[in-house]
C-alpha cells in the first residue's frame, strides 16, 4: 500500500489543497496501470491539513515484467508495501501539480510559501542504520523520528522489525518537500531491480535541483540512486563484467592491494616453474575460471596444447574471450576451454605432460579430494602435477578478522598439513614430491601460497 | 519330387520363358501349399508399374522395334525395382518369397543372393531344366507369345549358366526337368519354441556342474530313473550357453545338456566357448586358452577312464551338438514373440533369423575393438533393443541380474565365486544358488573388476552433450545437456558425493484443477477425482508436514557404507538438491543419535540390511530456512502489518467526518486481517531448536535395503515402517493418514483436512494406494498435494483469497510440473533400483544428475 500522509500547520494551509489540485471533499482514486493511487484528507481546518496519498496495488499485475519469475521469493516479497521509486513512479502523476509547481494561476504564488509540514511515510525496507536515515534528512532541516514495526514471533528469528516507518518535521515548500521525498526514498529502499524505470534517474536530477548540490550526503544520495544504472549496463552490455572479473574476486577476505600481488606472483612462479618442466607440450589447467591462468601459459614456450578444465559454463565464456583477444599477439597458443569437472572422469585428459591445480582444492570439501586425486595419478597420470593452495600459516600476517581468505575456502592448511596430505595422496602412486611456496616470506609463517609438484617417476 | 522350402527367405526358380515357373507355382497355391502373396513375379510387376506384360516388337520398322525395346527395358528396370523392394522387405520381416523370373544371368541372381545374407535368410534355387521343344511348343498357347528367336537365346543362356548355379551360393539347389510331381514341404522356424508349461533360463555355467544341479532342484526339476531331470509341470530349461571352461566339470556339464537337449527336456543355444570347443572338436588349430584347456583336461580324463573309442563317439557327438547349437531362441507365447534368448546379446532385426554374421554376433556382442591385454571392449549392444521383446543374455559376467531396456544379464558369475542364475518365464523370477567356490581362480576375475570398477568416476563425455536415462516405468527420459552441464556444475561445487547421492525426490504437483469451490484454490476433491478418473479406487491420505524434504542413507556400520559407497562414515542427510541437510557436526550428532537408536532397536539385524534409505521431511522449517523465513516472510510481514495498521488508523480517524470512506476501511480492514494470518501462518512450522532432539523426522517412504527396494509395497505398509522407526527412535515422527476407498472415507478425509488446515498445517499429500501406479499402462501422478487455504498464503500471497485475485490465480496450468513429476518418479525409481542391484554409480548418478537437471528447468515455484 505505501503511504505518504502530509500534514500541514499554520496559517493559509488550505490553500494546499490548491496546490496539490485536489478537492479536500471528495476520494481520489485513478487506476495505474492496474494499481489504486488514492488520496483522501482526514483533516481540512484553517490551520491543519493533512492528506494522505497511497497505493493499493494489483499484486497479480506486480509479479509481471520480471527475470527471477522462477524464484519463490519473487512472490512473496516486501514490493507490494515498502516505499520505493515504484511508488513514487505510481503517486508522480497524481502529484504532478505539487512537483512541477504549476497551480492554477491565481495559486502559483504560494508555490513558493513555506509551510510547517510533517511527512509521515512508510513502510520502508533500507538496508541504511537509522543514523544513515537521519544523515540524509536532517541536513534538509527536517527533524526526524523512525518507528519500527512489531515483531514478537514464536520463535527466535530477529532481534528487532526490518520495517520502518519515518516522520519528517520541517518548514518547507510543499513542491520542494516533495521532490526531496522523490529522491530520497529510492535511496532508501533496497531496491532489488524488480522494476526499473529508467526515465526516473533523469527526473532524480530535475528532483535535486536546488538542494542536492550542497548535500552533505551529496555522493552518497548520487552512487545510491544510480544502482540501477549500474544494473541496467550490466545487463545491457558486457564492458562492466570485463572491469569485474579484473577487480578482485568476490567473496575475498584478503586485503585487495596484497591479493592482487600475490595472483601475479604465483602465476609468474607457475610460469617460471612450467618453463623448466620437460617435455611440456600438453598442460590441463584445471579449474582454470576466466582463463587468466591459461592464456599466460599460452606463451610459454615450447607450450603445444593447453586445455583449460572449467564446470561453470559463464567462467568457460568469459575465459573464451580472454584467450581471443591474445590471439593477434606473436608466440601464442591459444587455450581450448574445456568443459569438465574434477569430480568425473574425462578420457581427454589422459597422459598429459603438466596438470595444474592453481587455488583448487580449497574449494573442494576435503572428504572428496582423495578421489578426485586418485583419478588424477591413477587415471590421467600427468608427468607433473603442480598444486598451489593458501598457507593458513600465513594468514598471522595478513591480520584478517575472518576464519578463512575466501568465503568459498572449504579449509586452508597449514604447511605442515599440506605435507602431510600430499604425501598420503601420493602414497600409491609412483610420483616424487617437491615442495615451494609462493611470494613474500616471513621468518615464522613461510610464503602466503604454497606449492606442491608431483613428478611422476619413470617406471 | 519333394522340395524342402525354408522356413523364410528367398525360392529363386530359374528357367527360360515357357519352362513353367508360373504354372508351378499356380498349382501350388491351388494345393494350398503356398499362399498367393508369397509369390512375386516380373511380370506382374510390369503390369503393376506400366499395365503392359509384354511388348512385341517384332516384325516392327527398326525406328519403332528399338523405340519400343527401349520402353520395355524402362518397364523392366521399374518392375525390377519394385519387385526387388518387396522381396527385400519380406526377407526383412522373415517372410518366405517365391521369385517368378527367368534369372538366367548370373547378375540376377546375384542380386538376390546379395540380398538373402543381407537381411540373414536363407536363398534356394529351383531350376527348371525344359527341352527347347517344349519351350517353343508351349510359346504358341500363351497370350504373348515370346517368339522362337527370343527362346533359342534364352535356351542358350540358360545352358551355359546351368553348371554354374549349384555353386553360387544357395542353401540348396533343386533341378527338376518336370514340374508335374512336384511337392513342397514347408519348415517352422526351428529356432522359434512356444512357452508351453514354461521355460527356466539358466545363465553361463562354465562347468559349475553341483550349481546346475542345485538350481535345477531349485527350479522344482526331478532326476527320475535314468537320472534325467524333469520338471512335473513339464516346464523346459534352457542354457544360454558357455555351459563348459573354466570350471570343474566342463565335460559332464556338456553331456548333461547332450542328453537332455536329445531327450526334448532342455534347450541349449551357441556361445563363445562352445564355438572353440565345437572348433577344436572339429580338428581346426584353435588354442585353448581362458579355461578351455580345462575342457581338453576333462577329456584326457574320460580318455583314460573310459577308453579312446567312447571318447571318439562322445567328442563325435558333442561336435555335432555344438555346431548345431542354434545362435538363439525365440520364445512365443500365444503365438506370440515374448522372450529372446541369446548368449552375448542380439540385434532387434537377427530375432528369429539365422546367418553366420548372426551366430557371430550372439556369441561375441558388440565389440569395439580390444583393450591393451587384448580382451574385446565390449559395447553396449542393448541400448538399441527398440522393441518390448525381453532378450535374456549372459556372457558378461555381473554381480547381479541387470535388467536394461528390456534386457536381462543373467550371467552372474558362478565360475568366479558368483552365483548361478535361473530366470523362470513367463513368471519372470529370479532363482540363484550361491557359487561353492572361485573355481576360475582368476587374477582378472571381473565380478572382483566390477565390484572395483563400480564407484569410478561417471565417464563425463556419456552426460556432456545431454543424454537419455532408460527408465523401466517410463522409458527414455532425455536430458538436454544446457540443464546437464549446470548440474554438473552444481554436483561440483555443491553436493554432497557423487556416491552417496543415489537419489533425488521427485517434485510433486498440486491438484491438476483448481478447486471448483469459491473460496479455495486447491481442494481434495481435484485430487481424487484425478485419481479416480485413472481408474484407482484405493488411495492414501498422508498428512503433509510443513519443514524441508531430506533424504538420510543411514548404514550399518562403518565397514558397510565403505562397501557400498566407498565413504567412512554412518550415514548422511542431504536435501533435495543434493546438498548436506546440516552442517558436519550436527549431522554427526543426528547420524550417531539414529544409528544407536536403529542399533538398539535391532533394525538392520531384522531386516537383514546393511543400509536404510529414507525419504522424509525435517522439521522445524526454520532449521533450514531460517534466512529466508527473517528476509522474506518475517520481514514481508512486518511491512504489511505496519502499512496496513498506519493506514487502517488514519482512515479510522478520517471516516468519523467522512462516510465516503467506508469502502477502503472495510478493505483495509480485511488487508490487515490477511497480514495477521500470514504472520501467524509461517509461525506454526517454526520453532526453537537448542539441541538436536528438538528436531523432528517424518520418513514417509523406506525407499531402500541393501538387497531390495521398496516399490512394490503399498503406501500402508510404507506408513507402517514408518511408525515403527518412530516408537524406536525420538528423533522420528509417525505420519497421520487416512485410507479413501469410498464415499464416505473421502468426506473424512476432507474433514480431517479442512480441520487441520484450518489450524495452518500445510495440507495433505494423496496417494494412490501403490507405490507405482499405471492406468492402462501409462503411469500415473505417484502423489498429488493438497495446501490448505492458510497455508497457501505464504505461497501465493496474503491477499490471494480475496475474489479478484484468487480468480485470476485459479488459471495456474499444472502440466508441466505433472509431467516433470512423472520423470523424475521414473528417474528416482530407476537409480535405487540400480544402486541397490549393485550397478556402477555411473548408471546411478545418471539418474540422479537427470533429477537435479530437470530441477534447474524453470517451473513457477508456487505449484
Amino acid at each position: 500500500m505505501m503511504q505518504l500522509t502530509m500534514k500541514a500547520t499554520g496559517d493559509n494551509v488550505k490553500v494546499l489543497s490548491h496546490l496539490l489540485a485536489k478537492n479536500p471533499a471528495n476520494l481520489y482514486e485513478r487506476n495505474h496501470k492496474g494499481h489504486s493511487v488514492r488520496l483522501f484528507y482526514s483533516k481540512f481546518s484553517e490551520t491543519e491539513v493533512e492528506v494522505t496519498i497511497f497505493v493499493s496495488p494489483d499484486p497479480i499485475e506486480l509479479l509481471k515484467h520480471t527475470s527471477n519469475a522462477y524464484d519463490i521469493t519473487h512472490y512473496i516479497n516486501d514490493r507490494e508495501f515498502a516505499v520505493s521509486s515504484i511508488f513514487c513512479s505510481f503517486i508522480r502523476s497524481a502529484l504532478g501539480t505539487a512537483l512541477n509547481g504549476q497551480p492554477k494561476e491565481e495559486f502559483s504564488a504560494w508555490v513558493d510559501h513555506p509551510f510547517s509540514f510533517q511527512f509521515d511515510f512508510g513502510p520502508v525496507a533500507s538496508a541504511l542504520s537509522n543514523q544513515q536515515i537521519i544523515n540524509l534528512f536532517e541536513p534538509l532541516g527536517y527533524k526526524v523520528e523512525i518507528s519500527r514495526g512489531e515483531t514478537g514471533y514464536s520463535f527466535d528469528m530477529k532481534p528487532k522489525s526490518t520495517a520502518r516507518y519515518l516522520s519528517l518535521n520541517g518548514v518547507c515548500t510543499l513542491q520542494n518537500g516533495l521532490r526531496q521525498l522523490f529522491v530520497l526514498i529510492p535511496v532508501l529502499d533496497n531496491y532489488k531491480h524488480y522494476y526499473i524505470d529508467e526515465k526516473e534517474i533523469e527526473k532524480l536530477e530535475r528532483y535535486g535541483q536546488g538542494w542536492l548540490e550542497d548535500h552533505p550526503q551529496k555522493d552518497f544520495i548520487w552512487r545510491q540512486s544510480l544502482r540501477f544504472k549500474e544494473i541496467y549496463s550490466m545487463v545491457e552490455n558486457s564492458k562492466i563484467t570485463q572491469d569485474r572479473s579484473d577487480s578482485q574476486e568476490e567473496g575475498s577476505k584478503e586485503p585487495a592491494v596484497k591479493k592482487v600481488r600475490l595472483n601475479e606472483l604465483r602465476y609468474e612462479k607457475i610460469i617460471e616453474t612450467v618453463s623448466k618442466i620437460e617435455p611440456r607440450e600438453s598442460v590441463v589447467d584445471f579449474g582454470s575460471g576466466e582463463g587468466k591462468l591459461s592464456v599466460r601459459l599460452g606463451f610459454v614456450n615450447g607450450i603445444k596444447e593447453i586445455l583449460a578444465v572449467e564446470p561453470s559454463e559463464s567462467a568457460n565464456i568469459r575465459a573464451l574471450e580472454l584467450f581471443d583477444k591474445a590471439e593477434s599477439k606473436a608466440g601464442y597458443v591459444k587455450p581450448t576451454p574445456l568443459w569438465g569437472s574434477l569430480f568425473y572422469y574425462d578420457e581427454r585428459l589422459k597422459g598429459k605432460d603438466i596438470m595444474i591445480l592453481c587455488e583448487v582444492i580449497e574449494h573442494i570439501d576435503e572428504f572428496r579430494l582423495p578421489k578426485v586425486m586418485d583419478t588424477i595419478l591413477n587415471e590421467y597420470q600427468p608427468n607433473v602435477l603442480i598444486i598451489t593452495t593458501p598457507n593458513k600459516e600465513y594468514n598471522n600476517v595478513y591480520d584478517m578478522e575472518e576464519h578463512f581468505r575466501h568465503s568459498d575456502h572449504r579449509f586452508e592448511w597449514t604447511r605442515e598439513e599440506f605435507h602431510h596430505w600430499c604425501l598420503n595422496r601420493s602414497a600409491q602412486y609412483p610420483y616424487e614430491l617437491i615442495f615451494d611456496g609462493i611470494g613474500e616470506e616471513h621468518k615464522q609463517y613461510g610464503c602466503p601460497t604454497q606449492m606442491c609438484m608431483f613428478v611422476r617417476k619413470e617406471v | 519330387m519333394k522340395i524342402i522350402v525354408p522356413y523364410a527367405g528367398i525360392v529363386l526358380l530359374v528357367g527360360p520363358s515357357n519352362s513353367g515357373k508360373s504354372t508351378l507355382l499356380k498349382s501350388m497355391i491351388e494345393k494350398k501349399q503356398i499362399l498367393s502373396s508369397e509369390v512375386v513375379s516380373s511380370d506382374e510387376f510390369r503390369v503393376l508399374v506400366s499395365d503392359r506384360e509384354f511388348i512385341d516388337w517384332r516384325e516392327r520398322p527398326k525406328d519403332e522395334a528399338d523405340c519400343l525395346l527401349d520402353e520395355y527395358q524402362t518397364i523392366s528396370k521399374e518392375a525390377f525395382s519394385m519387385m526387388d523392394s518387396v522381396i527385400d522387405a519380406r526377407c526383412r520381416l522373415n517372410k518366405l518369397t517365391f521369385v517368378d523370373a527367368t534369372h538366367l544371368h548370373p547378375d540376377d541372381r546375384k542380386r538376390y543372393i546379395a540380398l538373402a545374407r543381407k537381411n540373414h535368410v536363407p536363398i534356394i534355387a529351383i531350376v527348371l531344366d525344359i527341352p527347347l521343344d517344349t519351350l517353343i511348343e508351349r510359346d504358341g498357347q500363351r497370350d504373348h507369345p515370346r517368339g522362337k528367336r527370343r527362346l533359342k537365346q534364352q535356351y542358350q543362356t540358360f545352358k551355359r549358366e546351368k553348371r554354374f548355379i549349384k555353386k553360387e551360393g544357395y542353401t540348396s539347389t533343386y533341378l527338376l526337368d518336370e514340374t508335374k510331381h512336384i511337392e513342397f514341404i514347408r519348415r517352422t522356424n526351428p529356432i522359434e519354441i512356444d512357452v508351453k508349461q514354461g521355460i527356466d533360463i539358466i545363465g553361463d555355467i562354465h562347468g559349475c556342474y553341483d550349481e546346475m544341479i542345485l538350481i535345477l532342484e531349485k527350479l522344482g526339476y526331478e532326476k527320475n530313473d535314468e537320472g534325467l531331470y524333469i520338471h512335473p509341470n513339464g516346464r523346459k530349461f534352457i542354457s544360454v550357453g558357455d555351459v563348459m571352461s573354466r570350471g570343474p566339470q566342463s565335460l559332464n556339464t556338456m553331456l548333461f545338456f547332450l542328453r537332455h537337449v536329445q531327450k526334448g527336456l532342455a534347450y541349449m543355444i551357441d556361445s563363445n566357448h562352445g564355438w572353440k570347443i565345437a572348433r577344436w572338436l572339429e580338428g581346426r588349430k584353435v588354442t585353448l586358452s581362458h579355461g578351455d584347456e580345462k575342457v581338453a583336461e576333462d577329456f584326457q580324463q574320460y580318455e583314460e577312464a573310459f577308453g579312446s573309442k567312447r571318447t571318439e563317439e562322445i567328442k563325435h557327438a558333442l561336435k555335432e551338438f555344438l555346431l548345431q547349437a542354434p545362435s538363439h531362441y525365440v520364445f512365443t507365447k500365444n503365438g506370440v514373440r515374448a522372450l529372446v534368448c541369446a548368449h552375448a546379446g542380439i540385434k532387434d532385426e537377427f530375432i528369429g533369423k539365422q546367418s553366420r554374421d548372426i551366430s557371430d554376433f550372439c556369441r561375441y556382442g558388440d565389440t569395439d575393438g580390444f583393450d591393451q591385454q587384448g580382451k574385446p571392449i565390449r559395447k553396449d549392444w542393448f541400448i538399441h533393443h527398440q522393441t518390448t521383446t525381453l532378450i535374456v543374455w549372459g556372457h558378461d559376467p555381473k554381480p547381479q541380474p541387470l535388467l536394461i531396456n528390456n534386457t536381462i544379464n543373467i550371467d552372474q558369475g558362478v565360475v568366479f565365486g558368483g552365483k548361478l542364475t535361473a530366470f523362470r518365464f513367463p513368471e519372470k523370477e529370479f532363482v540363484s544358488v550361491k557359487a561353492l567356490k572361485d573355481y576360475a581362480e582368476s587374477a582378472d576375475n571381473p565380478l572382483k573388476e566390477w565390484e572395483k570398477k563400480r564407484l569410478a568416476p561417471p565417464n563425463i563425455g556419456r552426460l556432456m552433450n545431454g543424454y537419455s536415462v532408460l527408465t523401466e516405468e517410463l522409458g527414455a527420459v532425455q536430458i538436454h545437456q544446457d540443464i546437464a552441464k549446470s548440474a554438473v556444475d552444481a554436483v561440483s561445487h555443491f553436493t554432497i558425493p557423487i556416491e552417496q547421492l543415489i537419489y533425488i525426490p521427485p517434485t510433486m504437483s498440486p491438484t491438476p484443477n483448481a478447486s471448483s469451490l469459491d473460496n479455495y484454490l486447491e481442494h481434495p476433491k481435484e485430487a481424487i477425482d484425478y485419481y479416480r478418473n485413472q481408474g484407482i479406487e484405493t488411495m492414501i491420505a498422508e498428512k503433509k508436514h510443513m519443514g524441508s524434504r531430506a533424504i538420510l542413507f543411514l548404514f550399518k556400520d562403518k565397514a558397510a557404507a565403505k562397501k557400498h559407497v566407498g565413504i567412512d562414515s554412518l550415514g548422511v542427510i542431504y536435501t533435495r538438491r543434493g546438498r548436506r541437510f546440516f552442517d558436519a557436526p550436527t549431522e554427526e550428532k543426528l547420524v550417531l543419535k539414529i544409528h544407536k537408536d536403529l542399533k538398539d532397536y535391532g533394525y538392520f539385524e531384522t531386516y537383514d540390511t546393511e543400509y536404510l534409505l529414507l525419504d522424509a521431511e525435517i522439521m522445524p522449517w526454520n532449521l533450514k530456512a531460517k534466512e529466508l523465513i527473517s528476509n522474506q516472510y518475517a520481514h514481508v510481514a512486518e511491512n504489511a502489518i505496519l502499512d496496513r495498521t498506519k493506514l487502517k488508523e488514519k482512515i479510522e480517524a478520517a471516516f468519523k467526518e467522512n462516510n465516503l470512506l467506508k469502502g477502503w476501511l472495510e478493505e483495509y480492514e480485511h488487508k490487515l486481517e490477511n497480514a495477521m494470518t500470514f504472520k501467524e501462518v509461517f509461525q506454526k512450522y517454526c520453532w526453537d531448536i537448542g539441541e538436536v532432539d528438538q528436531i523432528q523426522i517424518a520418513p514417509f517412504h523406506i525407499l531402500a535395503h541393501s538387497n531390495e527396494v521398496f516399490f512394490d509395497r503399498p503406501h500402508t505398509w510404507h506408513m507402517k515402517m514408518n511408525r515403527e522407526l518412530s516408537k524406536h527412535s525420538s528423533l522420528f515422527v509417525e505420519t497421520e493418514y487416512k485410507i479413501i476407498h469410498n464415499k464416505e472415507s473421502e468426506e473424512e478425509a476432507i474433514k480431517w483436512w479442512e480441520e487441520m488446515t484450518s489450524e495452518g498445517h500445510e495440507g495433505i499429500v494423496i496417494k494412490p494406494e501403490s507405490f507405482i501406479s499405471r492406468n492402462k499402462g501409462k503411469l500415473v501422478q505417484p502423489a498429488i498435494k493438497v495446501r490448505g487455504r492458510k497455508y497457501l498464503n505464504i505461497i501465493y500471497g496474503m491477499d490471494y483469497l480475496r475474489p479478484e485475485n484468487l480468480a485470476r490465480l485459479k488459471n495456474r496450468n499444472t502440466g508441466k510440473k505433472q509431467k516433470l513429476a512423472l520423470k523424475e518418479f521414473a528417474l528416482g525409481v530407476e537409480g535405487i533400483k540400480r544402486f541397490v542391484n549393485g550397478e556402477s554409480i555411473e548408471r546411478v548418478h545418471e539418474c540422479v544428475l537427470a533429477t537435479l537437471a530437470m530441477e534447474a528447468d524453470p517451473v513457477d515455484p508456487r505449484l
